[in-house]
């Protein structure tokens, strides 16, 4: 949202991704998304939290915050987990986190210092032994956290080594694509089209009036309790609502987490149809080849 | 966690008059919610009778992080009312509705919500707080209107951009003084006596929000306002009834046009709220399939990627 390039400063950042309340329930779950928590010194002078999504390298977050209102702390029904919450005192807001750091080592340290800033934005930064080669007060994104974009008050450590003694195969090999999406400038899962500049009036209309006989196909998923008769116009309204607009633009976002194998098979599509934009549309060109060559001969234009 | 650091199953709303009306039709009462775009007395007056004024912001930390430095009235610790904390995320909007529903004298509504206000009668803000958010009945007439939860994309990590918190405030007259309840504030807050003449309450009332939104920077604060008012349909309808047995068809025909424009509204939120309501991955799903099926789809894939390469290019995202 905001633009904090400019004339504001890091004064620490690291790996963390994001974590979201089960609706329905008490249970966080963390989400895999990779991403870095920084704290900035904001061009207004004031103390942003930003959480950078460390694949797009979008500031999904960024709050204000004002000294001493909020706090950084583990949650405590999950000891063993490395989820922590941003809570304030003003406000029943709630933000969590999970450390996505390989190592724990060094998780204490990093919400120590943010708590600290999160008190007084002037506080000294306080780094202990195991990043002696990087520390310094002005700011230390020790591990390989800070987002590419980062000022160059953050040092360009690596993960250091030593901190990762212990880390499991999976995680350094998480570390590694970490890593390697970094020095190609992270843009590398950057996405190539995005499905609500596909699912667009000025795409759907024109396809009703070169087809109308398609349009009855959709009538068994519109909501059950539409309170007008389904028609071609009730389809248009609905595709043009900010509820459909915004429906797509999460489906969107699920599918660029690569992850919807189980949810796609919903809708008759393969596995692989889940783990990204490109498969899910062409699993459903092949489905629509399919469905086409059994159905209405004549009408497969296309197949791939 | 513990049971006041979450949101207890209460799912994010919409803040919008429809979805607002169908939570009073809900709790059996007969009112609606309707955007306010202005303060000016004759928009005011076009609304009575009012109860309520909402006032809904973008929660920003610094516009309530020192709560002790208000910006105008007075702690009433004393507030004979009703008023309840807000203990859980996302039940804001529902929470400030009941703010002032319990404040409404002679209020008709079903027996759920009079038992609700009855119990708690006499309890302090928090428990209060505590006692309406456990209570399943309003939490599930909350949640009818947000999305359905079984595309289970919890986990994934989307950017929940509806979890910016706003925040509600209520004014309203009671007792003789315009009080503002504010779930996370401590105690109701009185702004001094109203008029019980003329334009009434809502004179003051506005002045009072008006000084409070002048207090923010410009630009700092995205706001909304909303009036709890009287349904009108069936006020419009008796008048309607009434102005056609006396013949005159002149005001009649104007409160035609009232009544035809109070309908399509209903008809606009009973449509969106179907909306609301609805797992749409289904019928995205059935028109990329349909324009497969029209061969429009690569085509489609090509301008959208385009689209993506231009907005990159030109520094959008």
């Amino acid at each position: 949202m905001s633009d904090l390039s400019s004339s504001s400063s890091y004064l620490l950042a690291f790996k963390a991704g994001r974590a979201f309340r089960r609706e329905g329930s008490n249970f966080v779950d963390p989400s895999p998304t990779k991403g870095a928590v920084a704290l900035v010194n904001g061009e207004d002078g004031l103390l942003h939290f930003v959480w950078k999504n460390r694949t797009s390298g979008v500031e999904e977050e960024d709050l204000i915050l004002f000294p001493s209102d909020a706090s950084f702390v583990k949650v405590s029904s999950a000891p063993n987990s490395r989820i922590y919450v941003l809570k304030f005192s003003s406000s029943n807001q709630r933000h969590f986190f999970w450390m996505q750091d390989a190592s724990p080592d060094r998780d204490e340290e990093f919400v120590a210092n943010v708590n600290g800033l999160l008190q007084d934005p002037d506080y000294t930064l306080v780094w202990g032994d195991a990043s002696a080669a990087g520390s310094s007060a002005t700011g230390d994104a020790s591990t390989s956290a800070a987002p590419p974009a980062a000022p160059a008050t953050t040092t360009a450590e690596d993960t250091s080594a030593g901190s990762n003694i212990g880390a499991t195969p999976e995680q350094l090999a998480r570390i590694q694509a970490i890593l390697g999406s970094m020095s190609t400038g992270g843009n590398v899962s950057a996405p190539e089209l995005s499905l609500t500049d596909i699912l667009t009036p000025a795409n759907i209309t024109p396809l009703f009036t070169a087809h109308p006989e398609l349009v009855s196909t959709l009538f068994p998923h519109l909501p059950p309790d539409l309170p007008v008769p389904a028609s071609q116009d009730a389809i248009q309204r609905i595709i043009s609502s900010p509820q459909f607009r915004s429906s797509v633009a999460n489906f969107d976002q699920a599918l660029r987490t690569g992850l919807l194998g189980g949810l796609v098979r919903s809708l008759g599509l393969p596995e692989e149809a889940g783990t990204g934009i490109e498969p899910f549309l062409r699993a459903i060109q092949d489905q629509a080849g399919r469905e086409s060559s059994g159905a209405q001969p004549g009408d497969n234009m296309q197949t791939d | 966690m513990s049971g006041a650091d979450d949101s207890s199953g209460w799912q994010l709303t919409e803040s919008d008059p429809g979805v607002f009306t169908e939570l009073l039709k809900r709790l059996g009462v007969p009112y609606i919610v309707d955007d306010l775009y202005s303060l000016d007395p004759e928009s005011l007056a076009s609304l009575q009778p009012l109860h309520a004024l909402i006032f809904l912001f973008k929660w920003l930390p610094n516009t309530s992080s020192d709560a002790n430095s208000l910006p105008a009235g007075q702690y009433d610790p004393d507030f004979p009312g009703f008023f309840a904390h807000q203990v859980v995320n996302n039940a804001c909007a529902t929470l400030a509705v009941l703010n002032a529903l319990g404040n409404i004298p002679d209020l008709s509504c079903g027996p759920q919500l009079a038992e609700l206000n009855s119990f708690t009668t006499g309890m302090d803000p928090q428990t209060r707080g505590l006692v309406i958010t456990s209570a399943d009945w309003l939490r599930e007439a909350h949640n009818a209107l947000s999305p359905p939860s079984a595309i289970s994309l919890d986990g994934l990590g989307l950017p929940r951009t509806t979890e910016d918190a706003y925040h509600f405030v209520v004014y309203l007259p009671a007792m003789g003084s315009i009080y503002e309840l504010d779930g996370l504030k401590e105690h109701p807050i009185k702004h001094g006596a109203h008029d019980t003449s003329g334009e009434g309450w809502v004179k003051q009332a506005r002045e009072v929000i008006e000084a409070r939104i002048s207090t923010y920077p410009v630009g700092a604060l995205e706001f909304s306002l909303l009036a709890l008012r009287d349904d009108p349909l069936p006020i419009l309808q008796t008048q309607l009834a009434d102005l056609q047995a006396s013949g005159q068809q002149a005001e009649a025909a104007e409160l035609v046009v009232k009544l035809a424009n109070e309908t399509s509204k209903r008809d606009r939120w009973a449509f969106e709220n179907s909306l609301r309501r609805h797992n749409h991955m289904g019928l995205a799903h059935a028109i990329l399939l349909a324009m497969a099926k029209a061969g429009k789809l690569e085509g489609a894939k090509t301008d959208a990627k385009n689209i993506m390469k231009n907005s990159e290019e030109a520094g959008a995202r």
